[in-house]
């Protein structure tokens, strides 16, 4: 066992690795979501899928990368060293399409075996639609290529044939190949800097302080759980509905907190569903894990010890854990914020000063136009009109925080370079009243959009989301947030509501979108509000 | 007598320090407690002690004085204990939320219980005015008067100190902005004014909108400070002029400093950056790392080929300001940076830290929590006799005692203890420097360390090593090393505006821009009276990219028919150098085009060092490293030019205390520093 010092310097080592490889895939990667958005994620994996250690990006994707080294175990059982292997299936190991994940495996010797881990979105993965949601899909192969655990070097060289294939089948091939190049580049930087430090501490001591890491976070984590009130507890979130037909579709967690263990029973959960909300099963033990983590204290490592008190039971063929081939590309937020809610909302009473209120759903929104002014074509992701956060012990939710699987992590862009880039125009953009839940601490604000599409034709749109009949949920007395309330006001047209899962609507120029975005649950009895706060709220017309 | 001085003053948080330089290279230095109430007073208390150091009354040396170079730690200040002016915020109708919106942003992503920070202006007194320019410039909706007068009337009843006047797309059309702040200034007049395009005439309403708040907060105090120095300065008998040292490394004149005072949130800081450039000038070569670690936290700023770097923007407190300034990187780890044991059960050191006040255990104001301070003294590697040149002993028995909890979690002895909490540090500190030097793209292998602050001179050797640095560099002035870079530093001017042309660079759109920048340059510092110079770069994308980078336009040839292409192959090449690739078919944009305006000071002359017979150990001292063993101590101020010295040893100053490690060695440079050469390092000068 290494002194604890030794330890101490390590733990810090491997948490400065993963933040370096997280700054190469920043500063070399070339699509938008990943160097302004950071839609990605960095881990150190071990050979039994023990997840070692992770940079804080997208809360999501880091308890589902475990999923995908057992899955690219499965297929390659004796990985090769410093080999790269790709993989993005939801049915060998992936979570949805977008997410490209590149393992690189450091092998070496008598050493711990370590994968260097990096996962990143891609804004296109080919199917029916662009930009990979596609509403519409029924069945996987219409949301995209589908890519199993593969093996993309040869002899320390790239298949260049088989990166052409893949580039071949999407969109923005010179995205798909910039940001491919970028996490390579992240996961070999990762690489190198394991095998320096098995170098200067040696092969053993990085063995047993990796164990002692672990099980140091497991005793920290333990000890958390332990002070939680023992009992079996009932939550559940509900979708409002699957694009095609079904609505109201429930997430059930059943969590049994007993000791310092706690158990998610997620199989009393609605069957799978025909369209995209379905979850795959890394993406859903993620969602659990992600949830377990948000009730842990900030500063613990999320490491495999930190989540061995955690087990979790579903069911394939429900919502939560499709069968092949079921679709399920929305699935990171939805059904992620979902299970994180229900299991959130299961344990509040049993740790109300660490449960948060509902975090508000994603609701997505992109025009298909013609430019006036330069008479190009556009396309244009709605980031703006964040919804709200979530309220806690601590107080207020964030206002325009977003949603639970981005958790503050989502930027959106200026509306000035938007305007300048863009036929459109910005009336109004600012905090919606009374959108968060009332508690004694209230839910955070979502957004008031208005917005006027000022193209000379007609424009597209397409939607995905959910979040416009069920809000933010309160907890433990705390109030729902406002669900979303998205409008298009076409020119001597009366307003017609614009749902989650749409595709071709059609904007005639002139129109308006009247956006009114989800705000946070509330946390606690809206009568205990401290009087001050109330009167706040009223001078600063937010309540 | 002539006015043949230069003095430079660095207001720390705990010593207010001066360099003066006289006329043929002499150099007095002089330390005073700051006083935080009034920082004039602690000013012009360690003036009276350097004008003694050179046998000058203090009205005499003023006199005697050309300028004083200042660095202020007034405006950070301000903002980091939240106490700022009252700040009133008039703003576009349908977007008084920019600031507090935050762009969607949240720190800590797994803190969900971590409540949103009250923003520098509450909801209450962010007043909308009905007005709305377009992208274009053209005006969507024109200024209401009416409702700008009722937005006023609402501010002067809560009785605002400063308002920031914030519309959309004023980097386009100020005018609006401008007819605003000219009505506040006749209805508020004790008011201090910021408009938006003003502070930064750039598109990004967040970071313009942020920026100019900021500038309002810290304002009217930094207005007020600068002009109640100057006023004791006149007094006191000086007639020359005063200058204010920017975030971005330059100086400028009390009045610019007093209207852009959010541009001083790294006056202190800057001072250092600025000697690291002044000492890559004098011989120290053209690849440094700053490494300035001082109580509470270390700041790490790169120099490459002679120059530091800038960067945008930068966030303190509770706000952010992207005006252009230093490059510093900041690690949560000093001196004072406190040890606990984590969730995990593992040792940790820091970001928390006891500060001035208490301070390490062993300062025995109370408190007693162990830090990093307490650590070395446990170890021997601090004289509690001699700490800060004797003027604060230390209590080497509360230090013990402030360990003892420590250890016995641990399982380890004191001194283990102690040693674990250094060895942690060194390496928590070489992770953070490689991270700070990566996120710049930067190998740090081939660069100088230089270390200054009080607490760089023991951990520097071990953190060159670990990341393979193979050359430190101590100056002996390194305890006053801000003050000192004052005197090395050039007046600035840093001017910007956006250009955003769909079209593409239209070249002779760019040049007429900065040859208005120029003028514009000219005009404001025409109260200098040597001669200027000037830097062109543009911040510049792709057509379809988000992220713009910094290219510099230098030596083109302004008049050139190919002027277009060549100032696209600038970006090319500069896009390529960072990110391996360029995309030469593709249309180019720039979008802020900027300026620096230069004002060359004198160089002074550096003082050489003379040589003469090696001194010897002044003491003998017990110090622990992996084992106990007993080292010499040399007195810094007495080693001569050319001295070499091997480790194990210490070396005292009264500002620091440098550690050399078995096998490191080190040798005096007859221009004042110390060049040491860590044991590991992979290659050997």
């Amino acid at each position: 066992m290494p002194d604890p010092i030794t330890l101490a310097v390590l733990q810090n080592r491997l948490a400065a690795i993963t933040a370096e490889m997280g700054e190469a895939m920043l500063r070399t990667s070339y699509s938008q979501i990943l160097n302004s958005s950071r839609d990605f994620s960095i881990a150190l994996i071990d050979a039994k899928a023990r997840l070692i250690a992770q940079a804080d990006h997208i809360p999501v994707h880091v308890g589902a990368l475990p999923s995908a080294v057992r899955g690219l175990l499965e297929a390659f059982p004796a990985p090769e060293n410093g080999a790269v292997y790709l993989l993005n299936d939801p049915y060998f190991g992936g979570s949805h399409l977008p997410d490209l994940t590149i393992f690189i495996p450091v092998f070496t010797g008598s050493g711990p075996r370590l994968f260097s881990v990096v996962r990143a979105h891609q804004s296109d993965i080919g199917g029916a639609t662009h930009g990979a949601y596609n509403a519409a899909a029924t069945e996987i192969w219409q949301e995209g290529l589908r890519i199993p655990p593969i093996l993309l070097s040869e002899r320390g060289r790239l298949r260049e044939d088989i990166v052409a294939m893949l580039a071949a089948n999407v969109r923005h091939a010179r995205d798909f190949r910039g940001d491919l190049a970028a996490m390579i580049g992240a996961a070999r930087l990762g690489a190198a800097r394991i095998e320096a430090t098995l170098a200067e501490f040696g092969a053993a001591t990085l063995a047993e302080a990796i164990e002692a890491i672990l099980d140091g976070a497991e005793r920290g984590a333990r000890q958390i759980v332990s002070a939680w009130r023992d009992g079996t507890y009932e939550g559940e979130a509900v979708l409002d509905d699957d694009g095609h037909g079904r609505s109201d579709i429930h997430i059930r967690a059943r969590v049994i907190k007993q000791g310092s263990s706690v158990t998610v029973d997620l199989s009393h959960s609605d069957p799978e569903s025909t369209g995209f909300v379905n979850s795959s099963y890394a993406n859903m033990h993620s969602s659990v894990a992600m949830a377990f983590a948000f009730l842990l204290d900030p500063e613990l490592p999320r490491n495999d010890g930190a989540f061995r008190p955690l087990r979790v039971i579903a069911k394939p063929g429900t919502i939560v854990w499709a069968n092949p081939p079921a679709p399920v590309t929305l699935c990171t937020s939805h059904c992620a914020n979902e299970i994180v809610e229900a299991v959130i909302a299961a344990l509040a009473p049993a740790c109300p000063d660490r449960a948060m209120a509902g975090w508000s759903r994603r609701f997505r929104i992109a025009i298909d136009g013609m430019d006036p002014r330069t008479r190009r074509r556009f396309i244009w992701h709605l980031f703006q009109a964040r919804p709200g956060g979530g309220a806690s012990s601590a107080g207020d939710g964030w206002p325009t925080a977003g949603e639970w699987h981005s958790a503050g992590g989502l930027k959106f862009g200026s509306i000035e370079v938007t305007e300048v880039r863009f036929p459109l125009f910005f009336e109004q953009h600012e905090f919606r009243p009374r959108s968060g839940g009332a508690g004694k601490h209230r839910g955070g604000a979502g957004s008031t959009l208005r917005v006027r599409v000022e193209t000379a034709g007609p424009a597209r749109a397409n939607t995905a989301g959910d979040g416009i009949r069920h809000g933010a949920r309160g907890i433990l007395g705390g109030e729902d947030g406002a669900p979303h309330d998205y409008r298009l006001a076409a020119p001597g047209a009366p307003p017609r509501a614009i749902t989650t899962k749409e595709t071709g609507i059609v904007i005639p120029p002139g129109s308006r979108l009247l956006i009114e975005s989800s705000g946070g649950g509330g946390w606690g009895n809206p009568a205990e509000r401290d009087p001050a706060a109330l009167a706040r709220d009223a001078a600063e017309e937010r309540a | 007598m002539s006015r043949s001085f230069a003095i430079g003053i660095d207001v720390g948080g705990t010593f207010t320090d001066i360099v003066l330089a006289a006329p043929l290279g002499q150099i007095a230095t002089a330390k005073a407690p700051t006083t935080p109430a009034d920082q004039t007073e602690g000013v012009l208390a360690a003036l009276a002690l350097a004008a003694a150091e050179i046998d000058l009354s203090l009205s005499d040396l003023l006199a005697a004085t050309e300028q004083i170079l200042h660095g202020t730690t007034i405006a950070t200040n301000a903002l980091i204990e939240g106490k700022i002016a009252r700040v009133g915020l008039i703003t576009t109708e349908g977007h008084r939320d920019v600031i507090e919106m935050r762009e969607g942003l949240k720190p800590e992503r797994y803190n969900l219980r971590l409540p949103p920070p009250a923003p520098l202006v509450p909801r209450s007194l962010r007043i909308p005015v009905r007005e709305r320019i377009r992208a274009d410039g053209s005006i969507a909706i024109p200024l209401d008067r009416a409702s700008l007068d009722s937005a006023l009337e609402r501010l002067a009843a809560a009785e605002v100190e400063a308002l920031a006047i914030c519309f959309l797309h004023s980097w386009r059309n100020p005018a609006h902005e401008a007819e605003a702040a000219s009505r506040a200034r006749a209805r508020l007049p004790g008011a201090y004014v910021s408009a938006s395009a003003e502070v930064l005439p750039e598109i990004k309403e967040f970071d313009r909108f942020c920026t100019a708040v900021a500038n309002a907060a810290v304002g009217p105090i930094v207005r007020d400070y600068l002009a109640r120095l100057e006023q004791r300065l006149v007094a006191a008998g000086f007639s020359g002029s005063l200058l204010v040292m920017l975030s971005h490394g330059g100086l400028a004149d009390i009045a610019e400093a007093g209207r852009l005072a959010a541009g001083t949130v790294l006056s202190g800081p800057a001072g250092g950056v600025a000697a690291g450039a002044a000492l890559s000038r004098h011989g120290l070569g053209p690849s440094l790392v700053t490494f300035d670690m001082g109580g509470t936290s270390t700041d790490i700023a790169l120099i490459q080929d002679g120059r530091p770097r800038l960067a945008v923007p930068r966030g303190l407190g509770e706000a952010r300001i992207a005006l252009p300034s230093l490059d510093i990187a900041t690690l949560g780890a000093g001196g004072g940076s406190i040890a606990r044991i984590d969730p995990s059960g593992l040792l940790q050191v820091g970001p928390e830290s006891a500060g001035a006040d208490p301070g390490p255990a062993c300062y025995g104001k109370g408190a007693g929590l162990a830090t990093l301070t307490d650590a070395n003294l446990v170890l021997g590697l601090i004289d509690p006799e001699h700490f800060l040149g004797g003027r604060q002993r230390l209590d080497l028995a509360a230090a013990e005692r402030a360990l003892a909890p420590l250890a016995a979690r641990l399982g380890l002895s004191l001194e283990e203890t102690a040693a674990g909490i250094h060895r942690l540090v060194n390496a928590r500190m070489a992770d953070g420097l490689r991270l700070a030097t990566v996120r710049r793209g930067v190998d740090p292998r081939p660069f100088t360390l230089l270390a200054f602050g009080g607490a760089a001179g023991l951990h520097a050797t071990a953190v060159a090593s670990a990341l393979g640095i193979a050359a430190v560099a101590l100056p002996l002035d390194a305890s006053v090393l801000s003050a000192w870079g004052m005197l090395h530093t050039d007046i600035r001017l840093e001017l910007s505006r956006t250009r955003l042309d769909p079209a593409g660079i239209e070249a002779e759109k760019l040049a007429a821009d900065f040859a208005a920048m120029e003028k514009e340059g000219r005009e404001r510092l025409a109260w200098f009276d040597g001669p200027l110079s000037f830097r062109r770069s543009a911040d510049m994308r792709y057509g379809e990219q988000v992220f713009e980078i910094s290219v510099p336009l230098d030596g083109l040839d302004w008049s050139s028919p190919m002027l277009e292409s060549d100032i696209a192959a600038r970006f090319h090449d500069r896009h390529e150098a960072l990110y391996t690739y360029a995309l030469r078919d593709e249309s180019v944009v720039a979008v802020n085009l900027r300026l620096s305006v230069i004002g060359a000071l004198p160089d002074l002359i550096p003082a050489r060092l003379a040589a003469g017979p090696p001194a010897s150990p002044v003491a003998e001292r017990r110090i622990v490293l992996s084992l106990p063993q007993i080292v010499p101590v040399y007195e810094f101020a007495a080693l001569r030019a050319g001295q070499e010295l091997s480790g194990p040893a210490l070396i005292e100053s009264p500002g620091t205390t440098i550690l050399l490690r078995p096998h490191d060695s080190a040798r005096l440079d007859d221009r004042g520093w110390l060049s040491l050469c860590p044991a590991r390092c992979e290659t050997r000068p």
